[in-house]
This record gives C-alpha cells, sequence and structure tokens, in this order.
C-alpha cells in the first residue's frame, strides 16, 4: 500500500497541473500556462504528453520554432505518440509541405481515432482540389467526432467553391474557426472578396479569435483597403502573442507614406518615391501596352483601375505574398492590385521586370473574366505564355532543374498539375510547374489558336473543372491530350535532354580552354555545343565563352554574332549586353546599338550608364524623344555629373525641338557647373 | 616594372607614385597591376612636364624600392610642389599596426608616415586604397596632406573595389562635376565613393568599405589630373577685360546661389537664366 500510495502522488499532482496549465491556457493566461509547463517539465522531464501539450500551446502562440523542437522530443521520448505526429503536420501544413501527409498517417496509425488527423489531411486535399478526398477525409473525421469543426468547414468548402449553397455552413454555429477555414479556401483559390466576408463571419461568431483577425487584415491590403486592415491588424497585433505576418503587415502599410502614387483613368502606379521618377515612365506604358493588347486579345475591358505596387525592398513586397501556396518570388497579383518586386530590389539582371508585370496583368484579366474561378495551372500557365508571347527574350529560360524534371518523367498530368503548384513534392517542382503551365498553353495555341485559350477562359469562369474542360474545348481526354503534349515536348526539348549531361562535360571543358587562352578551340567547341542547350544565358554561358575567344583574337565581327544569339535568346546580364552594344556602336551599327541597350531598360533600368548611352544613341540616331525620355532617367537618378546630364537632356530637347525645356535645363547644368562651354554654347542657341 | 619618367622639372611640379602591392594570388596581383598601368598611363597622357610619375608593380613593388622612390621625392621636391601618392592592394591591421603588403617585406604604418614626413612639398595627397586602410589614417594625417583611405577603420578587412572606381574617375569626364576641366582630388573622391557604394548596393551585398577623406575642402584645392585650355587663356593679356567681366558675372552668379532658400523660385530661376546667359556671351567672346 505504501508503494501504490507513492506512486499515486506524483500522478495526481501531474495531473493537477496539467490541468492547472490548460486552464490558464483557456482563460488567456498564456504566460502563466507557459511557466506551469516549464515546471512540469523540470519535474518530469521524460513526460511526451507534457511536451506535446506545451507544443500544442506554444503554437497557438506563434512560436512555430520552439513547439516544432518539443514535438520531435516527445516523438524521442515516446516514437508512437499520436498528437506529437499531428502538431508535426500541422507545422508542416502551414507551409503546404506534403510531408504532412505522411506524418498524419503515422499519427492515425498510432491512434486511429484521432479524427483533427483526418480533417488536415481533408484539408490538405482540397488545398490540391481534390474535392473526393478531401469530402472522404472530412466524412472520417466526422465519423469519429460529428460536431468536428474543420471537417464541417472543408465539406461546406468544397461546396461553396463549387458555388453551391451549402447545409454544412449551418452547422459551423457559433463556431469562428469555421468560417476561418473556409475563408481559407476562398484565399488560396484566389476568391478574396469571399475570403474576406468568411473572416467576417468568422470573428463576428468568435471576437477573440485573433489569428483571423490578422487574416482579415491581410486580405483588406491585398486588395487596398489599408485603412480597415490595418484596424484589424492593430487588434491582432495588440495581443500578447501575434505571429510575424502580422507585424510586418503593419510595418508594410506604415511604410506606404515612403511612396507615392501616379493615376490615370484606368491605372494608379505606386512606386517608391526614392525611386518614383526613374521608373514611372517605364512602368507606366508597360502596364498601358500590355493592358491595350490584353483587352484586344481577351476581348475584355476591365471596370476597375489596375493597380501596381513596385517594391524595393524585397523584404517588402515578401509581405505581399505570406500566407500564399507557390512562388509568389517576383510578382502577385490580388484581383485588379499587383504586387512586385522593383528591378531594384534584386541584382541586375536577375529579374526582367516588364516579364514579371505582363505576367501579372494577364492574371488581372483572367481572373476578371471568370470571377476568379479558373485553375491555378491554366491562370499561371497563360501568365507564362503571355510573357514569350510579348517577346520571345522574355519569360524564363529552359532551365537545368526542368531539363532533369522532363528525363526524370517528373512532368505531371493535366489532371493533377496544379498539385505542383500548392503541394510541390520535390524542391524545383513548383519553376517546373510553371514552365510546364506555359508550355501546354503555348502547345494549345500552336494547335487550336488563340481563340480556344479564350474559350476556355469562358468555360473556367462556369466553374468547370479542368478535366471536363479539356474534354470538351480541346476535343481530348486527359490522357491524350498528355500524350500528345509529351510529344511536342520531346520534340522541343529531345535533343538537350538527351545530351544535357555530355554538354555539361563539354562546358567544363570550354571553362578550362579559357583558363588556358586556346581561343581557336573555344570558338570551335563552343560553336559546337551552342545548339544542344541554347536556351542557357546565365553566368558561364556558351556565347559568351565564344565572344571573348573571339575578342581576343580581335575578331569583333565573331563577338557580335554570338552575344546576338544571346541577346536574342534572351540572356540579361547587363554587363554583357553593354558589351554587346559597344561592339555594335563602334561597327556603326547604332541602331542596333540602341535595340540592345533598350532591352535593358526591361531589366535593369536603375542604371544611370546605360541611360546617358542609350540617350546618346538614340540621339545619334534620330530619335529625339527616346533621347529625352533616357536623359530624363539619367536626371532623376541625380549622376555624379550632374551638369552633363542636364546639358544632355537639353541637347534632346532641343533636337525635339522642345526650346523651352532646352533653356530650363542648359540653366540647370550651368547652375553646377557655370563655366561649362557646351552648356553655354547651347543656351545661347535656344535662347535665340 | 619599374616606370619612372626622367624629367626633374625646373618649376612648380607635382611628384606622383603608384604602388601596386602583393595581390597573394593571380586573379589579384594581374587586377592591381592592371590599375596599376592604367593610372600610370593616365597620368602620362598629354605630355604634362610638370609631373614626375613613378609607378611601381609587380616584383618590383617591393619596401625596398618603395623607400628608396620616397627618399628620392624627398630629396627632390621643393615646398612649391605637390606631391601624390596611391598604393593599390591588400593592408593589414593587427588591431594597432597598419601593414602595406608587398612582395617581401611589407611596409608598416609608422614606416610610412616617416618616410612622407620628410617630403618637403607644400601640398600632399595619400589615397591608400587598400583593405584595412582607414587604420593607418590617423597616422598619416599632417597639415599639408590630404589622406583617402578605402575603408573607415583598420577592421574592413575584405579586398577593396574602390581602386577600380578611383582609377576610372581619372579617365571619366564624367569625375569633373564642375566643368573646370580639371578632377581634383575630392571630384575623384566623391566619384569613387558613389560608385563604391552602388556597387554593393546594386549587387545586394553588404558594405564591407566605406572610404573615407579627412579634408573636403582641401581635397577640392587639390588639382588631381588637368585637361583642357583653360589655363593658357587665363594668361592672356588680350582678353584681361572681357575676363574681368566674366569673373564678375561669376561672382553675381555666386552671390545669387548663396541667397537662393531666401529667395521666390521663379525670381531666383529668372536672375539665374539671365546671369547664364550673360556669362555665356562673356565666354564666347574670350573664346573668340
Amino acid at each position: 500500500m505504501r508503494f501504490a500510495a507513492f506512486l499515486l502522488v506524483p500522478l495526481a499532482l501531474s495531473a493537477q497541473t496539467l490541468q492547472e496549465a490548460e486552464n490558464l491556457h483557456r482563460n488567456h493566461d498564456d504566460k502563466g500556462a507557459g511557466h506551469v509547463f516549464e515546471q512540469l517539465l523540470k519535474a518530469d522531464p521524460k513526460n511526451a504528453t507534457y511536451r506535446v501539450r506545451y507544443a500544442d500551446l506554444l503554437y497557438q502562440d506563434f512560436n512555430v520554432s520552439d513547439a516544432d523542437k518539443l514535438y520531435q522530443e516527445a516523438l524521442q521520448l515516446d516514437p508512437k505518440n499520436a498528437r506529437a505526429y499531428l502538431g508535426e503536420a500541422r507545422i508542416l501544413a502551414d507551409e503546404f509541405n506534403p510531408k504532412a501527409n505522411e506524418l498524419l498517417a503515422k499519427a492515425l496509425e498510432n491512434d486511429p481515432k484521432l479524427y483533427e488527423a483526418h480533417e488536415l489531411m481533408a484539408r490538405a486535399a482540397l488545398e490540391d482540389d481534390d474535392t473526393k478526398k478531401a469530402d472522404a477525409e472530412a466524412d472520417a473525421a466526422l465519423a469519429i467526432q460529428a460536431d468536428a469543426v474543420d471537417a464541417i468547414a472543408v465539406k461546406a468548402s468544397i461546396d461553396l467553391l463549387a458555388d453551391k449553397q451549402s447545409p454544412w455552413v449551418a452547422k459551423i454555429g457559433n463556431r469562428g474557426k469555421g468560417y476561418e477555414t473556409i475563408a481559407h479556401f476562398f484565399m488560396i483559390n484566389r476568391r478574396y472578396e469571399d475570403s474576406i466576408a468568411y473572416l467576417r463571419k468568422a470573428v463576428a461568431a468568435t471576437p477573440d479569435l485573433w489569428n483571423a483577425h490578422s487574416e482579415l487584415g491581410i486580405d483588406l491590403m491585398r486588395l487596398g483597403r489599408e485603412g480597415e486592415a490595418r484596424q484589424e491588424l492593430e487588434k491582432a497585433y495588440s495581443q500578447p502573442f501575434h505571429d510575424s505576418v502580422t507585424a510586418n503587415a503593419l510595418t508594410l502599410i506604415d511604410s506606404y507614406k515612403k511612396f507615392t502614387t501616379f493615376e490615370t483613368p484606368t491605372t494608379a502606379l505606386r512606386l517608391n518615391k526614392k525611386e518614383a521618377d526613374v521608373l514611372r515612365p517605364y512602368f507606366q506604358e508597360e502596364m498601358l501596352r500590355s493592358m491595350a493588347t490584353y483587352e484586344k486579345k481577351y476581348k475584355y475591358k476591365l471596370s476597375k483601375p489596375v493597380q501596381v505596387e513596385v517594391y524595393p525592398d524585397h523584404e517588402d513586397f515578401a509581405v505581399r505574398t505570406q500566407g500564399l501556396p507557390g512562388l509568389g518570388a517576383l510578382g502577385v497579383t490580388f484581383d485588379n492590385y499587383i504586387a512586385m518586386d522593383s528591378p531594384s530590389g534584386r541584382p541586375p539582371g536577375e529579374f526582367h521586370w516588364a516579364s514579371t508585370l505582363w505576367h501579372e496583368m494577364s492574371h488581372v484579366y483572367v481572373i476578371a473574366m471568370t470571377n476568379d474561378r479558373v485553375p491555378r495551372w491554366f491562370t499561371e500557365g497563360l501568365a507564362v505564355h503571355e510573357e514569350t508571347a510579348a517577346s520571345p527574350d522574355w519569360g524564363d529560360r529552359l532551365s537545368p532543374e526542368i531539363i532533369a524534371a522532363i528525363r526524370d518523367k517528373k512532368l505531371l498530368s493535366i489532371a493533377e498539375i496544379d498539385r505542383g503548384f500548392v503541394h510541390p513534392t520535390y524542391q524545383a517542382q513548383v519553376i517546373v510547374s510553371y514552365f510546364q503551365a506555359g508550355k501546354i498553353c503555348d502547345y494549345i495555341v500552336a494547335r487550336w489558336g488563340d481563340q480556344k485559350i479564350l474559350d476556355m477562359i469562358h468555360e473556367f469562369a462556369r466553374n468547370r473543372p479542368t478535366v471536363d474542360v479539356i474534354k470538351e474545348q480541346l476535343g481530348l481526354d486527359p490522357a491524350t491530350f498528355d500524350k500528345d503534349f509529351l510529344a511536342m515536348i520531346d520534340k522541343e526539348y529531345g535533343k538537350t535532354v538527351a545530351g544535357f549531361a555530355d554538354w555539361t562535360k563539354q562546358v567544363r571543358e570550354l571553362n578550362q580552354l579559357s583558363k588556358d587562352g586556346k581561343t581557336d578551340e573555344i570558338i570551335t567547341k563552343g560553336r559546337a555545343i551552342e545548339g544542344v542547350y541554347p536556351d542557357f544565358v546565365e553566368v558561364g554561358n556558351v556565347y559568351t565563352f565564344v565572344a571573348e575567344a573571339c575578342l581576343k583574337k580581335g575578331d569583333k565581327a565573331c563577338a557580335i554574332e554570338e552575344w546576338g544569339h544571346y541577346s536574342k535568346i534572351g540572356g540579361r546580364d547587363p554587363e554583357i549586353m553593354k558589351k554587346y552594344a559597344k561592339l555594335l556602336d563602334e561597327a556603326g551599327k547604332k541602331k542596333e546599338a540602341a535595340a540592345a541597350l533598350e532591352r535593358l531598360n526591361f531589366i535593369f533600368p536603375v542604371d544611370t550608364e546605360l541611360h546617358e548611352r542609350l540617350g546618346a544613341l538614340l540621339l545619334d540616331t534620330g530619335d529625339a524623344k527616346g533621347a529625352v525620355r533616357e536623359y530624363q532617367a539619367l536626371v532623376a537618378m541625380h549622376p555624379i555629373d550632374a551638369a552633363g546630364s542636364h546639358y544632355n537632356l537639353a541637347r534632346a530637347y532641343k533636337a525635339a525641338g522642345q526650346k523651352d525645356q532646352a533653356r530650363e535645363e542648359a540653366v540647370t547644368a550651368l547652375e553646377s557647373a557655370p563655366n561649362y562651354k557646351p552648356a553655354q554654347k547651347l543656351l545661347l542657341e535656344v535662347s535665340e | 616594372m619599374l616606370a619612372v619618367s626622367a624629367a626633374t622639372p625646373a618649376f612648380s611640379a607635382t611628384y606622383i607614385l603608384t604602388v601596386a602591392g602583393l595581390g597573394g594570388e593571380p586573379d589579384y596581383d594581374q587586377r592591381f597591376t592592371l590599375l596599376a598601368n592604367d593610372t600610370d598611363k593616365i597620368l602620362r597622357a598629354g605630355g604634362q612636364t610638370d609631373r614626375v610619375v613613378e609607378t611601381l608593380k609587380g616584383a618590383d613593388a617591393t619596401k625596398a624600392k618603395m623607400e628608396a622612390s620616397l627618399n628620392r621625392i624627398a630629396s627632390q621636391a621643393k615646398p612649391q610642389d605637390a606631391f601624390v601618392l596611391m598604393m593599390i592592394g591588400h593592408g593589414t591591421f593587427d588591431g594597432q599596426e597598419y601593414k602595406f603588403n608587398l612582395p617581401g617585406p611589407d611596409i608598416s604604418g609608422t614606416e610610412l608616415a616617416a618616410l612622407l614626413n620628410k617630403i618637403p612639398a607644400g601640398r600632399q595627397l595619400v589615397v591608400d586604397m587598400t583593405s584595412c586602410s582607414g587604420g593607418v589614417a590617423a597616422l598619416l594625417k599632417k597639415d599639408n596632406r590630404t589622406v583617402i583611405t578605402a575603408t573607415k577603420s583598420g577592421t574592413e578587412k575584405n579586398a577593396v573595389v574602390f581602386s577600380r572606381y578611383w582609377v576610372d574617375a581619372l579617365r571619366d569626364a564624367a569625375a569633373d562635376t564642375d566643368k573646370n576641366e580639371t578632377i581634383s582630388a575630392l571630384e575623384a573622391f566623391q566619384y569613387a565613393e558613389r560608385k563604391t557604394t552602388q556597387f554593393y548596393s546594386e549587387q545586394k551585398r553588404l558594405a564591407t568599405e566605406h572610404p573615407q577623406i579627412d579634408d573636403q575642402q582641401r581635397a577640392a584645392s587639390f588639382p588631381l589630373l588637368k585637361f583642357g585650355q583653360a589655363a593658357a587663356v587665363a594668361n592672356d593679356p588680350a582678353k584681361k577685360d572681357l575676363l574681368a567681366k566674366r569673373d564678375d558675372i561669376e561672382n553675381k552668379i555666386d552671390a545669387l546661389k548663396y541667397n537662393k532658400s531666401l529667395m521666390a523660385p521663379d525670381d531666383y530661376r529668372k536672375q539665374l537664366t539671365q546671369l547664364m546667359l550673360d556669362l555665356s556671351k562673356a565666354q564666347a567672346e574670350i573664346d573668340k
């Protein structure tokens, strides 16, 4: 008896204290609860349950890294702890990591009654648009726990996403969490207005559901309603625990005072004040050009102006993509709002901003035309297609990761392709999915014409699933479509895929030959392998090896030819492009030199040398208007040679017949350099 | 390689010594030598006889040869002369002593200061474009000497890009921001500093060098490189009245600019435009 009593005392103490911790948590005293958990762990360090419960608390308080650590420790202590698997799965699921499902399977293996695991599986399946599996998993959860709110919300979401009334919505009752889950599905399907509506329901039902306040704030911010967004975000932020997403979003809203917005009847362009004068003409022109193109192509006129926000600080842009699946690395569209990196936010040559702008603008049209009812693969694929349709050298080139995916037969079937965007199963799958979706649209246009794309948009607007649209619009069953599409891929890229391994070896040899200064061999070998993988224009590209070897031999024509291929295929290194333009200029091909530099305006326009050289070339070739634009950009960048840049702008104005502006610029040049003779001469000329 | 212009000028002269130190690896050796060669070429262009240009690079850039060159300049230069030392390469700083890395023994900051202090030239400019160069700035400081360093302290140890842009400044007319056909030490510094900042900003890299200058005013009046023919015209007695008229207008422009903040923008602009027209006409007369 004494022995039994000895055992019972600590157990009773533990049970009481664990309950105390959880009571404190229920009463919103998470600091107090955390303290009790710390004491519990100190007293009983080998208790896996304490670790899991404490981790659950930390997870809810947005301390994901500590929660993750505790779940893992719990699994080391108790490898069969189902709730620890569930906790780990929840963390992975938040990042759209498909490995979550493996952990959920383990959780259910160890506790078949753990209905939350079925709920999370249902959620992941619906994120993949796999409604059948989502429904089955939700049913499995409800069979164990009839009022499982997330399972009910998944079933409601399946109906609502299909534009059907759902009897499941009423079953959520006053549980805000359920509405928050529905809002999540609307959000990842880019139906932000619907998401906002359900988040409003969530916070009305459960006012202290702070996460929902934060999500509501972010959705509102996405659609430009910054005043209300701030209110919701501040509610979430005022709590003792808040996530970094909330804090970052508030910081971003605060930073908008550093931005300025330029409006036209159909556009709004928000630029950081420090680069607004430089970027505005280029962005404005491409916004209007892309909208005119799409309006004609898609036979659709937008009913609202499009707002484009351009962030020089990538971290600010990253705030706009928080919580979204996929890459979202360059630009993102929320209905008629586009947020994107500024060219100044990335190293020169890494980012083609105009291509990104056209990509995002395509989303604006497709989303508007389908009322947000379009599968991810189609809107992304069409946007990728439009990049190269705008100009063949835009868009992304075939990368080694994509070659590997084609070689390893990792391209997904048309029926499953959306999964590659939301829950990638390998490192490069999102990039591969963008490529594949783009190529599918290229293929449809090539085989059936542009009108077929338009017909598909209209079908998707009716909320039709991909498989049905493919069957009806293309007259092919999905399997046949996949077969035909892969045959096209093989025809277009088979040579590159088959020759890639050898090409890699040969490029290494080229590198060595370059170090050894063997120019003739570089030219011969380089030209022999260029055609194997023509799309490779990154650092270490064959064109540059050959061009540099040509220059060493003094053969400028040969270098021009090589860098001509490089430029045409889409090479983007500003230094190479400037060298190429210089060679063209020296060869008397001033128009071609100007064209080469004009490509750089779409890549890295925050470059004084570019505008100075391009301005001079345009002036030489009689394009005074273009020269004015370039020298205006130069002046806006406040170059070291302020007097020289104002003088050049004055020259361009004079050439364009704008004498008054020419005089003003000449005076401005002389203000900083009164003895600047060319400016004095020009001032006299335009003042006569 | 050692390159010295043989002339020992009879009148006021500028002695310029450029030293490209040890690269430590072929890439850096090649880069430093190239910068030294370019500097040498720029300084010798135009056949100006008031410059004594000397360049030490590669295996010749030893401590002994650097000491010999500085001692030679110390023996030849006069108080009315100017002296420029440009150092390209790697430096080290152990918390107390700066060293300029050379083939063989390095030269320390203390040794360098002692050698420089023997040079009687009345106007001096030292441009230390090595890593850690900020660590020697205080030691080299002197009333008649402008000291420019590529880094703000001895702890900025990474190889620098400032030297590349300093040499660019010497050959880029854009560095002559006041268009007086002379690149001053300050203009060259501002050009190179801005390009250096731009380099790190564009490459999205944390800046590991922060160029410093100890006296901007003195640097502004230190002509590093002259080009054009402004000086010849200034000495023509036939243009005396016109030059006086131009000087008068220039003074008026200076006065107007000084009062800019107190004036209505339109009024300022109107007066500025008129004065610039007057100045342009006066200059056109001078140039006839």
